[in-house]
Formats: C-alpha cells, structure tokens, sequence
C-alpha cells in the first residue's frame, strides 16, 4: 500500500511538471542599447516596456507601414516615415516632396503646430517630448508621459494620421504575418494598440546617433581640420558664440541640454503652445525646447516656426538679430548688443564645426531604414 | 582531530561574532547638509527685479546651481574627509531633491573642532566625464577652458546704466591665462576655495544624524572683500579671471551654517 502511495505520488508529481511544460513561455531576447563614449548611462525606457529584439523588430515594420492610419487606400496611407525621413535624421526636411520647406500636414491637410524635431537619441531625453515638452515622465495625465503616447497622439491627430485607433487595431488583426510578429514581440498575437504604441516607442529608442566627425575626434579615431577645431573653440567660449550652454560639447555629447529656452526671437508672445502653457512660468513666454545640432545640418527648416532655411541664417541670427523682451533666457548674455557678433570668417568656421556633427552612418544605418518587404504587403504601403 | 576542527571553527565563529558585536557598539552617527539660498537675510525670491547690490546694481537671481565637495571635519590637527559613499554634490535651486545631502559616513561619536567643505571641485577630482548624467553633466567647463565642470553656474539679469535690464551668467571654474595677444590660453587657474562652516567645537552624538543648515547669501557673491559691479564686468565671467578671483574671494562669505533639529 505505502509503494503503491509512493507511486501515485510520483506519477501526480510528473503529471503536474508535465501539464507545466505545456504553457508556452514567452521569452523574447533582450535588446540592449549600448552607451557610446561621453553618453549618459541613464535611459529612458519605461518599466513597463523593456527592449526587445522582437519589439523592436515589430516596430521598425510599423514604423514605416502606411496602414499605422487605419486606412488601405494609397491616397489615405501614412506611416511615421511619411514625416520622419532616415536621411533628414528622422524629420521632415525642406526638401520634403510632400511638404514644401519642411512644413507638414495631417491626412486632413492641417498643418501640424510647429515644424518637426527630429527622432534622434531620444533615448536619452528624461525632461520632455516635442518643443514645449508637453509629453513627460510626470505628468498627471497619464496617457502623455512618453514616446508610446506621442505614437497615439500621432495616429489620432488632425494634422498627422487623423486616424481611428480602433480602426488600426481592427486593420492589424487581420494581417497574420503581423499577428506572429505580435506574438513574437509580446506573446499574444492579438493586436492591441497599446502593444503597437510599445513596439513603434522601442525601435526609436534605437534610433542613437553617435559616429560623426566630432564623436571620432573625441574617441580618438581622427583629427578635426583646422577651421573645425577653431569653431569647435567659437562653440564653446562665452567670447566666442558661446553655443555649448544649451547646446553641449565634449561633455554634454547629446549637443542638447533638452532644456528650454527663449533665445530671444520675439518680443510679442503668443503661440498658445510654447513652454509657458505647460509650466505657467511668466519667464518661459517664448521658451522652446534646444534641439540637438546633430545632423543639424539636414535639418531645415529651423527654430520652432521654421523661420530660418539655412544654417548661415541662424548664425547670423544669434550674432546680430537678438531681439530684447522681459522673458529671454539669462544664458543670452549677448542680447545687448544684438548678439555675439561674429566676424564672417568666425561664421565660417563655427558652421564648419556644426557640420563635423553630421552623422551619415545614423542616416544610412540599415537596422533603421525602411524594410523592403512589408509583412501580409503585395504592394508599397 | 575531528573534534579539534570543529573547537577551531567554533572559536573563529565566535570571534567573528564578538568583532561584529564591537561594531555594533561602536558610538557613531552621521551628518546631512541641508542647503537654503537667501539674498540679505531673507529667503530668495527668484525672477524678482529686487535687489540692490553694494556697486548699486538692481538686479535679480534666475538660477542657482553649484558643486560642494570634500566635506571635512577637523579634531586635534586632524583631518577626517567625509568621502566614503560619495564626495561631490550638486546643488541646484530648480530641484529640491538636490537641496539635502545625506553623507553616508559613520562619524565617531565626540567633540569636533571645526567643519568644512570645498566649494567646487579640487584639481585632482575634477576631470571632464566624469559625470555623463545630467543634471550633472550639464555643468561642463568646455576644454579649451580647462575643463571639468562649473563650479557655480549663478544666473540672473540687473538693470544696466542705460536702464536696460540685461542677462547676466556669473559662472565660476577654472581659469585661464592669457598673454597680450588675446590667444590660446597659456595656463589654467584653479578656482574652488575652502569654506569653513562652523569653525568652533561641536558635539557629535552617539548615535542618529546631526544635521547643519547652509545658507547661501547671494548678495555676498557681489560684496565682502570686493565690490562686484555688474556694469564694470558685464554680463560674463568664465574668461575674465581677475572676475573670477574676486569670487573666489568673496566666496568665503557667502555661506552661514548653522546645526539644526528636526
């Protein structure tokens, strides 16, 4: 009797181990963003949407598939590249074929607010998304917090996809390549538009940009000319342009403090959607976020608005056009006399060094670019 | 010789317990820093057109971010850093969290002859990357300065001579040198200062956290040995080392400290 007990208790135990084994375990492979040299270690990945291989994977075909619009038809697609362009470092650019001077619309044919900021090492961005930083880590409205709610907020905008997210999920449901890849990345193939927000979030916190010229230099695998190193020393010199305050240099190598600021463009304030809307601080009237001179250069039009097309026009602008007004950032200590008046061969030279910060392997990486082949696509989505 | 194993390891388990039980007795406790920026006495007001320095200038006081290093407190000639967890902090008036700092160290209980700290950050310790994160990181002193970081970074704007209310960026690091031609830099000056904060004896107890209060008064930048003027020196300071040594000289008494309890 006791053998037979003792047996039937292995048999349960083996049964139970058995029924376990069953459950299909998913075990996606862990990505991992590594830290170029200079880089902040600190990353902005949310608890709750670890990097994936897969994520990431799914991701990138999102990224890049019109239907993202909930829509079919070739007049009615749009897709995240439609807007963020690989070779204008994933904004729009001046040369856009659909937004003459880099001002995008909407699927409704609305303009967006602003001109765009490009999708670059954002990973690294802990204190805002978009020029006001409306989108942050503590916001109390919960659903504008990070990079997956500005993929919601891009899919349902009037000026963006003007879509229906119902529509996208119920559109993606019905694609079995990409139900697997679903499964793939979160192990449930069902389409949820939260899973699509998580995936599209991870592959452009892939998006790093750190093998230009300058981050060459730093690591010691070239030597900059002449004319770059002295508007490397225009960059960061108060006497010089003194650019590297909001802008970085050896020691900030995002070349953004992702920070806001009023750089005294205006004296009469009234976009209702500068810093001041979101920190209802009287000193952030005319405050927008610094963006990266990374591949700046590719990046027009610039400012907020778009109001400059050529980098030489924005040079020319801090370095005689300041204008006064009770808000402008302390840190532009030049505005007294218009700005930091540069010598014409002083504007050659720090453009020069702007241009060392252009970064054509980012621009040409192929892990980021658009896939050849979309997943359940017989045509060009 | 079984038996004489185990009297061996039972000797060296109770002598390790009794060393553990001498830790636990040991009289120690630890000491925050809790830092407040006042201008003449009262509590800043940031943004606020306000203040009137000693060289008559109206000014007012945007941002305040700073580094305190090596806090050291003295007992008989000698010298014990406060460096055991870590030995910089940054200070910055826009973010609380960075107002107290908690050191780590277990201080011995008994009296103290004085206290200091090092305003800034010493030559040996201030090297470029050394942050990578911000908020840290954001106060780099580019290279071709002398690199590492700002010291203090005090910001603000003061109504000029023609009336005109103009930014001012009073940042403190390293010098530089330069000879009659105006170029290249021939040589850095190292700018971080000691401060004595309390300099007669106090008691530390056996046991719980003392805490000091620090404040910074902004106004003293400007007065005390050197008369700062705003119109003289303009609206920057970080290549003007004549400027830079006299806020070094006035450093010295911009801070008031003082113990507290909860």
């Amino acid at each position: 009797m006791t053998l037979f007990l003792a047996l039937l208790g292995i048999a349960l135990l083996l049964a139970s181990c058995q029924s376990k084994d069953d459950v299909p375990v998913h075990q996606p492979t862990a990505y991992t963003i590594e830290i170029p040299f200079g880089f902040p270690t600190e990353l902005n990945i949310p608890d709750d949407n670890p990097m994936t291989v897969e994520g990431v994977t799914l991701g990138r075909y999102l990224f890049y598939d019109g239907r993202l619009s909930g829509r079919t038809h070739a007049d009615s697609l749009m897709s995240c590249y439609s807007c963020h362009r690989q070779e204008r470092s994933f904004e729009a650019g001046i040369d856009h074929p659909d937004f003459p001077g880099g001002y995008p619309h909407g699927l409704s044919g609305k303009h967006t607010h602003h001109v765009m900021l490009p999708l670059i090492n954002l990973v690294w961005n802990h204190s805002g998304y978009g020029w006001n930083g409306s989108v942050y880590k503590d916001n109390v409205n919960a659903e504008y917090r990070n990079i997956e709610d500005i993929v919601r907020m891009a899919v349902m905008a009037e000026d963006e996809m003007f879509g229906d997210t119902s529509r996208v999920v119920a559109l993606f449901n019905q694609l079995p390549a990409y139900k697997q890849l679903f499964q793939d990345a979160f192990g449930n193939p069902e389409v949820s538009f939260r899973n699509i927000e998580r995936a599209i979030a991870q592959f452009v916190r892939t998006l790093v940009s750190a093998n230009s010229r300058f981050d060459k230099y730093i690591r010691g695998e070239l030597q900059l000319t002449q004319q770059e190193l002295n508007g490397y020393v225009l960059f960061t010199t108060e006497e010089g342009a003194d650019c590297f305050h909001c802008h970085g240099g050896y020691g900030n190598p995002l070349f953004t403090t992702h920070l806001f600021y009023n750089n005294a463009k205006d004296s009469i304030f009234d976009d209702p959607k500068d810093r001041f809307a979101i920190s209802a601080d009287p000193m952030d009237h005319g405050a927008y976020k610094a963006t990266t001179l990374r591949n700046i250069e590719v990046q027009a039009p610039f400012m907020h608005d778009g109001r400059f097309k050529t980098l030489e026009e924005v040079i020319i602008f801090y370095s005689v056009d300041l204008v006064q007004s009770n808000s402008v950032d302390p840190l532009m200590h030049h505005i007294h006399t218009g700005g930091v008046r540069l010598t014409e061969q002083e504007m050659s030279d720090l453009l020069a060094f702007i241009r060392c910060l252009r970064d054509d392997e980012f621009m040409t990486n192929e892990a980021f670019s658009r896939p050849q082949v979309l997943p359940d696509s017989d045509t060009s989505y | 010789m079984r038996r004489i194993i185990i009297a061996v390891l039972s000797i060296l388990i109770i002598a390790s317990c009794t060393k553990e039980d001498h830790k636990e007795t040991d009289k120690t406790a630890r000491l925050s820093l809790r830092f407040d920026h006042l201008n003449q006495g009262q509590s800043l007001l940031v943004d606020s057109l306000m203040y009137i320095n000693a060289a008559n200038n109206l000014y007012l006081v945007s941002e305040i971010q700073y580094f305190i290093s090596d806090v050291s407190l003295y007992k008989n000639g000698e010298t014990h850093l406060l460096d055991s967890w870590k030995d910089i902090h940054y200070v910055d008036t826009d973010l609380p969290y960075t107002w107290d700092w908690e050191l780590k160290d277990s201080i011995p209980s008994g009296t103290y002859d004085s206290l200091s700290v090092v305003f800034g950050i010493n030559e040996t310790k201030n090297q470029s990357l050394m942050f990578v994160n911000p908020p840290e990181s954001l106060m780099f002193w580019p290279e071709y300065l002398g690199g590492g970081y700002h010291y203090l970074k005090l910001n603000g704007k003061w109504k000029d001579e023609d009336d005109v209310l103009r930014p001012y960026n009073y940042h403190l690091g390293i010098g530089q040198l330069y000879d009659e031609t105006g170029g290249d830099p021939i040589g850095f000056v190292q700018n971080y200062f000691t401060v004595t904060l309390v300099n007669e004896s106090f008691e530390f107890p056996e046991a719980g956290i003392l805490k000091l209060k620090v404040d910074m008064d902004v106004d003293q930048w400007f007065v005390n040995p050197e008369i700062f003027d705003f119109n003289q020196w303009g609206g920057d300071i970080m290549q003007k080392q004549d400027a830079m040594a006299m806020a070094v000289n006035n450093g010295s008494t911009v801070f008031n400290a003082h113990w507290v309890s909860d």
